[in-house]
């Protein structure tokens, strides 16, 4: 197993801090946003903060489940680290002109019923459901959409974020593996007799109904800007890779059901997408009033980098 | 609320009397030929708090009046009651329970009492016990030496920059556990442009109104700072690293009619006390050990949360993730409903450094402040000493301790013959007034004094074996408790060795000190 050692990541982590204070936001390069793909950046980048903010979440919850203090702590800078990378983009976002006053961007209704998901069920998940799932979200991340952006923009500011946002997703990658290979240690019986218990979990079914439409909302709104399917699929199959690398990776089911997942969504083909875009559909029938406020956590977002 | 002696004329009297008096003691004194010797004494006191005020108390009460309190403060007694002045300091005890069970106060006027009628408490026992003569104040003790051919202590102290010594058959060391404020090691906090206050040294003339403040620390006294900051400044941002469990706090004012029964009636302030004796016991049950009582501490505690705090995610930000009473147990009725008042908020991002205009936090935003206030409490020695302690054969507690405090039944340490230990290892109460504790360890010392002076020995030293076999009992007992569950606090060391708790009932501690058994000491004579 490639293991890392935890104690020496957390003094890492602890060691790379940075925050919006360092950026200069009013440098030049602004302009350099052409009007025309104006409108889908503004798009793409409130998806890409969601998709931060959401995974944010993801971490708190890990936190509460984390099997000993160091990775606890880590997950805790973690959580704070993708809410930082959140803000960061809305920092952008308004350097760009996109945001109005204190205003969040809109979040959609499959963005909505996940955050309600993560608020009321996320804390209750096993360790091994999110820890599978949020390294799939970031390696489509970072394997995708940032080097997407990168490509697309030529700002020099939003190019001094990302490399920054970068060097803390190859961190949070590190240890979203090596976790990974943690889980699938043990009897295999044992770990399928676990997975079976979760998967029949009536709260993960309603997490699936939140998520998978999510994805296949996300995933259309990308490649609609502009986003080869490859660079997906190229991230698909890296997580497969690195998370497959070992016997321990392989081992975990929950790696096996993510990875199978991951196919499915970037198949346009495939017959999953048929009920889970019925579902997608269907989800834009549900008024948001329905869903009522937003959860506080969601308010501490914030593009200003003092307070 | 806050007293602090200067502004309060009556304190302010005491200070300048237990001052003026300082150096005319009633007893007669022997002064040394040697001036490098200031005085000498049958005990040395270092501290005058609680414990050392006690400690003088019980000696003169069997008949021991050859003492000397060496107190390191310009501002005269009192130990963390004297520095504790910030806004909301109170103690978490009932009154009745926290003060001296052979100096009852029938005046207190409320349940759980403020620091500034704690601190007045302490100045009359002063006044009543008439101590002021033993008091020597601005004596820092730097160091303590024991001269087995002699058969005494010599304490260095430094007196205003002049270094002076005093000498004593017997040392007690009532220096306090909670005496130096501790600074939390966040970088950048030397950086920091605007006011900084330690909760243990408040600033009286700064004026929070209008003012940017953020807090460091949600214990003890961060739950009793806040309601009180948020009530004056512009914008409270409290910064929390791990939520503690929180109770209820049954605070009342005392109806004027109980306090003339228990003037009247003495005996009924007694039934009281014993009543709120008997009831803090039964908590031993919740917080020191595992128990069903524990499960149910912990959801009065959520019913509390739940009842004060409706907002969800907050609630998750609040909820403790360990074992109730593994840390410090809360009690505040106050401090849910401040966090959430319009001009504060809590953070729960993990501090990354303090810049020269706040504290940056992981999630990359700057939190600018005009004062930041440290709740960060105090530094706890759990392996060294507050100064060199020199026993016999040249030997150094703070080398012998560097794995972790130990002694025997938390007062004597073997090498260290005629060296008494208020709140020494593994006497601290999770559960029950401070002050049961050292009343205990006090009766003992004037046993173990007594014995020394009478006997004229030159030493009695606790045999290395009784002390071992103390302590592995003790550490037995402590891998059952609470304390030891898992969590991180400021009773284990880094290593998670408990040099601090008592693991047992008050009552059980005390019936440990009644009686010194001669057997378990080596005489040197």
């Amino acid at each position: 197993m490639a293991a890392i050692d935890l104690d020496t990541m957390l003094a890492k982590i602890k060691s790379s801090q940075w925050a919006l204070a360092d950026i200069d936001w009013d440098a030049p390069g602004a302009e350099e946003i052409h009007p025309d793909q104006w409108v889908k950046l503004k798009a793409f980048m409130s998806d890409l903060m969601w998709i931060e903010h959401v995974g944010a979440r993801g971490f708190a919850a890990m936190a509460k489940k984390a099997p000993d203090d160091t990775l606890k702590e880590i997950y805790t800078y973690f959580h704070a680290e993708e809410q930082r990378h959140a803000n960061a983009e809305m920092a952008l976002m308004k350097r760009w002109g996109m945001l109005e006053g204190d205003e969040l961007p809109e979040p959609n209704i499959n963005l909505r019923l996940t955050i309600e998901w993560l608020d009321r069920y996320s804390d209750d998940m096993p360790l091994e459901v999110l820890g599978s799932v949020i390294p799939m979200l970031e390696i489509a991340l970072d394997g995708a959409l940032l080097k997407f952006l990168l490509d697309e923009v030529s700002d020099p500011v939003c190019h001094q974020v990302f490399e920054k946002i970068n060097a803390d997703e190859a961190r949070h990658l590190g240890v979203d593996f090596h976790v990974m290979e943690m889980l699938g240690q043990g009897r295999f019986h044992q770990l399928a007799v676990k997975t079976i218990g979760t998967v029949a979990n009536p709260k993960l079914i309603l997490g699936v109904l939140a998520y998978a439409p999510l994805l296949n909302r996300m995933r259309d709104n990308i490649v609609a800007m502009g986003l080869k399917e490859e660079r997906l699929y190229e991230a698909m199959n890296k997580y497969k890779r690195i998370g497959g690398r070992t016997a321990e990776g392989r081992r975990n089911p929950w790696f096996q059901i993510i990875s199978r997942h991951g196919e499915y969504v970037v198949d346009r083909s495939h017959f999953y997408h048929k009920p889970v875009d019925a579902l997608v559909k269907l989800s834009n029938f549900i008024p948001a009033r329905l869903l009522g406020p937003v959860p506080t956590w969601v308010k501490e977002l914030t593009w200003k980098p003092t307070a | 609320m806050a007293i602090a002696p200067p502004q309060d004329p009556v304190n302010a009297t005491l200070v300048k009397k237990t001052t003026a008096a300082a150096g005319k003691n009633p007893q007669e004194r022997t002064a040394s030929p040697s001036p490098a010797i200031q005085e000498s004494a049958a005990v040395i006191i270092i501290g005058a708090g609680f414990a050392g005020l006690g400690m003088a108390i019980r000696l003169k009460q069997a008949g021991i009046r050859d003492i000397i309190i060496l107190e390191r403060s310009d501002r005269g007694v009192g130990g963390t009651w004297r520095d504790n002045t910030y806004p909301g300091a109170a103690c978490d005890i009932p009154s009745n329970l926290y003060s001296f069970s052979f100096a009852p106060n029938p005046n207190w006027s409320s349940s759980f009492s403020r620091s500034g009628e704690i601190l007045d408490y302490i100045y009359h026992l002063v006044e009543k016990f008439d101590l002021g003569g033993y008091l020597r104040l601005q004596e820092n003790v730097t160091g303590i030496a024991y001269d087995e051919a002699a058969g005494h202590w010599s304490a260095t102290t430094d007196h205003q920059g002049e270094a002076r010594q005093y000498q004593g058959r017997t040392v007690v060391m009532a220096q306090g556990p909670l005496s130096n404020a501790s600074f939390p090691a966040i970088p950048g906090i030397d950086r920091f442009q605007g006011h900084k206050i330690h909760s243990a040294n408040w600033d009286h003339d700064y004026d929070f109104t209008g003012k940017r403040v953020g807090v460091i620390g949600t214990g003890a006294s961060g739950v009793q700072i806040i309601p009180e900051l948020v009530k004056q400044a512009a914008r409270v941002r409290v910064f929390q690293r791990t939520p503690g469990w929180v109770v209820p706090r049954l605070d009342f004012a005392k109806p004027d009619w109980q306090q003339t029964l228990f003037r009247k009636l003495p005996v009924s302030q007694k039934a009281l006390r014993q009543l709120l004796y008997v009831a803090h016991e039964s908590m031993a049950l919740a917080v020191i050990w595992n128990s069903p009582l524990t499960r149910l501490a912990e959801r009065l505690s959520r019913a509390h949360l739940r009842r004060q705090v409706k907002d969800r995610w907050l609630r998750r930000q609040l909820t403790p993730d360990f074992t109730i009473g593994c840390k410090r147990v809360l009690v505040s009725n106050d401090y849910y409903p401040a966090l959430q008042q319009d001009n504060c908020k809590l953070i729960t991002w993990p501090i990354d450094c303090i810049s020269p205009e706040g504290i940056r936090t992981a999630e990359g935003i700057e939190h600018q402040f005009d004062c930041l206030v440290f709740a960060t409490g105090f530094e706890v020695g759990h392996s060294g000493t507050p100064f060199p302690i020199t026993g016999r054969q040249g030997r150094q507690l703070n080398e012998e301790w560097k794995s972790g405090a130990s002694a025997y039944k938390s007062i004597n340490v073997s090498g260290y013959p005629n060296l008494f230990l208020t709140f020494g290892p593994n006497s601290g109460p999770g559960h029950n007034s401070a002050l049961v504790y050292i009343e205990a360890q006090l009766d003992y010392a004037v046993q173990g004094i007594r014995t020394i002076l009478d006997g004229k020995l030159k030493g009695l030293d606790v045999k290395p074996r009784v002390q071992r076999e103390h302590n592995k009992a003790m550490q037995q007992r402590l891998s059952k408790t609470n304390w030891n569950s898992g969590c991180q606090s400021w009773y284990l060391t880094e290593d998670g060795f408990n040099a601090t708790m008592y693991p047992g009932f008050a009552s059980q501690y005390a019936r440990q000190m009644a009686q010194l058994d001669p057997a378990d000491y080596q005489v040197l004579k």
